[in-house]
């Protein structure tokens, strides 16, 4: 099974709950540690001082995912920028995803958004791995202006899902508007959705003008739901072309 | 924490040994034995600081005091800065490629000279920017008297100190509690700044070469002869302070092989054009007599001159942003400039703790506020600038010393990705051209200058001569 970067403010006491762990057993995970200076403060000087407690606290989460069965292991970061540092680290420890950690007891179902411009195969792959033979039920969500297209690729991704023995049920949002402006009618039904699933798993997507504005697609995901928000990366290649 | 193992040599009074461990260091991040920092600064983001730091001062304040005492042949005097600058920042370039860590001249001088030469620099890089943000805040004070007079508030110069000292107070509380991404902020001032010169520059530049408006009456270029020129030039010395700061991130850059030599011989290239061009569009529109007259802000009436009531807003508007993002700049390094002391031993190190609640260091920043404060107090500008440039000249000096000390008996660990080009010959020239620039300084900034040196030799041998840091990475 493939591995899944599990980013978390150690310093600030942002932990993972019981539910994600369960879902990333059969995952290698990797806990990155991190945490946020401004830019009057030069990492190392955070290091020094807090370094010590940072290990601490990220043994105790390793801990945590070998108990329910996987291998974890752990990296410490101290930073000006999360993102650039979950980008590299995901990188270097070749992630297939990173999670937003969110809050879940248990999870039994998955809401699998399929919208816009993402590399749905990864996405599928990655949930069918991730599931395993695992009772967890995914739920394929689709907003599009085109009916008949969208009824295809939904059917075709629950047949993919099903060849692998996952359950599935589709949701299919016709939309005549752009099609995830933020308070759009498609955004609306995919948080409404979020919110009555345990857990949310999206593709990445490539930084567009709406999520400088806006903050990233799946951050405003983990806003609206309370659950984990697990972010399948983009392959290695697009990945490294999207460096700045 | 006190906790884990030092490797340099010695400790200092308070038994505390300078805390040096083995890093890897990539492009990207560097790697300690249990944690990764991240470096985030790109190419712009070194620009932006000194590019920032620099400008400030250089075009916005300098212009009529230099005017008044070189004539206008302060275009060389800028212009004779600008080469001293570029002789240290190739150096500078080598020495931050081979060590990328934060401390900048500090690092090298202590890693190439020893203890001594590291205290007196690490120490005296510490108070001469504490000097310089005074300097910028004094600057700062007389733009936000002129913006008043612009909007129709006289109030008079009477209020250019307190108002310094009110905005030096308030630096230093947003530094300890504001916790927002600045860095993105400096980049669009540098940006809009840098618009707005040119703009004028253009306009100016072609009416300063008869090519519209009315012919200017010649005037001689060096009327005071050639040592006004030099003395000048040590005086706005103080406006390429900018291009060490850079070193100060070096820790934090991303592809530091690349973008430490680009940033800071770009950002000395970039402002020093810029100068020279400002000057000479500055003395083409008035005698220097006028200019000298105008004082502090003589650029607002050149804008006025060339542009009308918009130039003079716009170059009003200019300095203050420019003041702002020196003075801001300078007091962020203060606090970079006693971590890398502290770190070593040479201070207590209680004065690099930073707070988890804003994860700011605060007690550095608090360190820096008072004396910048009283300094702003004082209000004497030239003797502000002066101290700043000799106790950072002295450091340029000691850092083309470091380079040559250091390419003499290479260690095993010195590997740069820059090299200087003509070596000896541009280390050489750049110790010795720092060195002497020193001379052509007012008696009493180099007693201060002096003073300080011998102040912080004397903490050396009280504080911290059994620590040694030569060689140690």
């Amino acid at each position: 099974m493939s591995r899944v970067l599990v980013p978390l403010a150690v310093l600030e006491g942002e932990s993972v709950s019981p539910g994600l762990v369960d879902l990333l057993a059969p995952a290698d995970v990797t806990v990155l540690g991190y945490h946020v200076l401004p830019e009057q403060t030069p990492p190392d000087q955070a290091r020094v001082q807090y370094g010590d407690r940072a290990t601490a606290a990220l043994e105790t989460l390793t801990a945590t995912f070998e108990a329910a069965g996987g291998a974890a292991d752990s990296r410490l970061a101290f930073t000006h920028d999360r993102d650039r540092t979950i980008d590299r680290v995901a990188e270097e420890t070749g992630s297939q995803a990173y999670v937003l950690p969110g809050i879940a007891e248990s999870i039994d179902r998955l809401l699998v958004p399929l919208t816009g411009d993402v590399a749905a195969d990864r996405v599928l792959a990655f949930v069918a791995d991730l599931i395993g033979d695992r009772e967890i039920g995914v739920t394929l969500f689709l907003a599009t202006d085109a009916e008949a297209d969208g009824r295809l690729l939904l059917e075709e991704a629950a047949e993919t899902l099903a060849g692998r023995g996952v359950e599935t049920e589709s949701t299919l949002v016709v939309s005549e508007g752009p099609l995830d402006a933020l308070g759009g009618r498609a955004f609306d039904a995919l948080t409404e959705d979020a919110a009555a699933h345990d857990a949310v798993v999206v593709g990445e997507r490539a930084p567009s003008l709406q999520s400088l504005l806006f903050g990233d697609e799946a951050e405003r995901i983990a806003a609206e739901s309370v659950g984990p928000v697990l972010v399948v990366r983009h392959s290695e290649d697009s990945a490294a072309a999207s460096e700045p | 924490m006190d906790t884990d193992t030092p490797r340099g040599g010695g400790t200092n009074v308070d038994n505390e040994a300078p805390r040096i461990e083995p890093t890897v260091e990539t492009d990207a991040a560097t790697k300690t034995e249990d944690a990764e920092l991240e470096r985030t600064l790109g190419l712009a983001g070194g620009l932006a600081i000194g590019i920032g730091t620099m400008i400030g001062a250089g075009i916005f304040v300098f212009p009529g005091l230099a005017a008044g005492r070189a004539g206008p042949a302060a275009a060389g005097s800028f212009a004779i800065g600008a080469v001293i600058a570029l002789f240290v920042a190739l150096p500078a370039s080598e020495l931050a490629t081979a060590m990328p860590k934060s401390g900048g001249g500090y690092y090298f001088i202590s890693r190439g000279l020893g203890t001594l030469a590291g205290t007196v620099v690490g120490l005296s890089l510490w108070l001469g920017l504490v000097f310089a943000t005074a300097f910028y805040l004094v600057g700062f004070g007389y733009y936000a008297v002129d913006t008043l007079a612009e909007l129709g508030i006289a109030v008079g110069n009477g209020w250019v100190i307190p108002l310094a000292l009110l905005f030096g107070a308030g630096f230093t509380v947003l530094n300890v509690t504001g916790t927002e991404n600045a860095a993105k902020l400096q980049n669009g001032i540098v940006a809009l700044l840098l618009s707005i010169l040119t703009f004028f520059l253009g306009f100016g530049g072609l009416d300063a070469l008869g090519l519209v408006g009315e012919p200017a009456a010649p005037e001689r270029f060096a009327p005071f002869g050639a040592v006004p020129v030099l003395t000048t030039a040590a005086l706005v010395f103080t406006s390429y302070l900018g291009f060490a700061q850079i070193a100060t991130v070096a820790g934090e850059m991303r592809n530091p092989g690349r973008n430490l030599p680009l940033s800071m011989v770009g950002s000395v290239v970039i402002v020093g054009v810029l100068y020279v061009a400002t000057i000479f569009v500055a003395t083409s529109a008035f005698g220097s007599e006028r200019l000298a007259d105008l004082g502090e802000t003589a650029m607002v009436e050149v804008g006025r001159h060339y542009l009308g009531p918009i130039g003079a807003v716009a170059i009003v508007f200019g300095g203050l942003l420019a003041t702002i993002s020196s003075a801001n700049a300078s007091i962020l390094s203060t606090s970079r400039a006693v971590y890398a002391v502290s770190r070593d031993a040479l201070l207590p190190r209680w004065a690099s703790r930073i707070n988890l609640r804003y994860g700011t260091p605060h007690v550095a920043l608090g360190l820096a506020g008072g004396p910048i404060l009283a300094l702003t107090a004082t209000g004497r500008v030239t003797i502000l600038a002066e101290v700043a440039s000799f106790l950072h000249l002295v450091m340029y000096g000691l850092i083309c010393v470091a380079l040559v000390a250091l390419r003499r008996d290479e260690p095993t660990w010195y590997d740069p990705d820059f090299r200087v080009p003509g070596y000896p010959v541009v280390p050489a020239v750049g110790a010795v051209a720092s060195f002497g620039l020193i001379a052509f300084m007012q008696p009493t900034s180099q007693l201060i200058g002096v003073a300080v040196m011998v102040a912080t030799a004397g903490w050396y041998v009280y504080y911290a001569r059994n620590v040694t840091l030569r060689g140690v990475l």
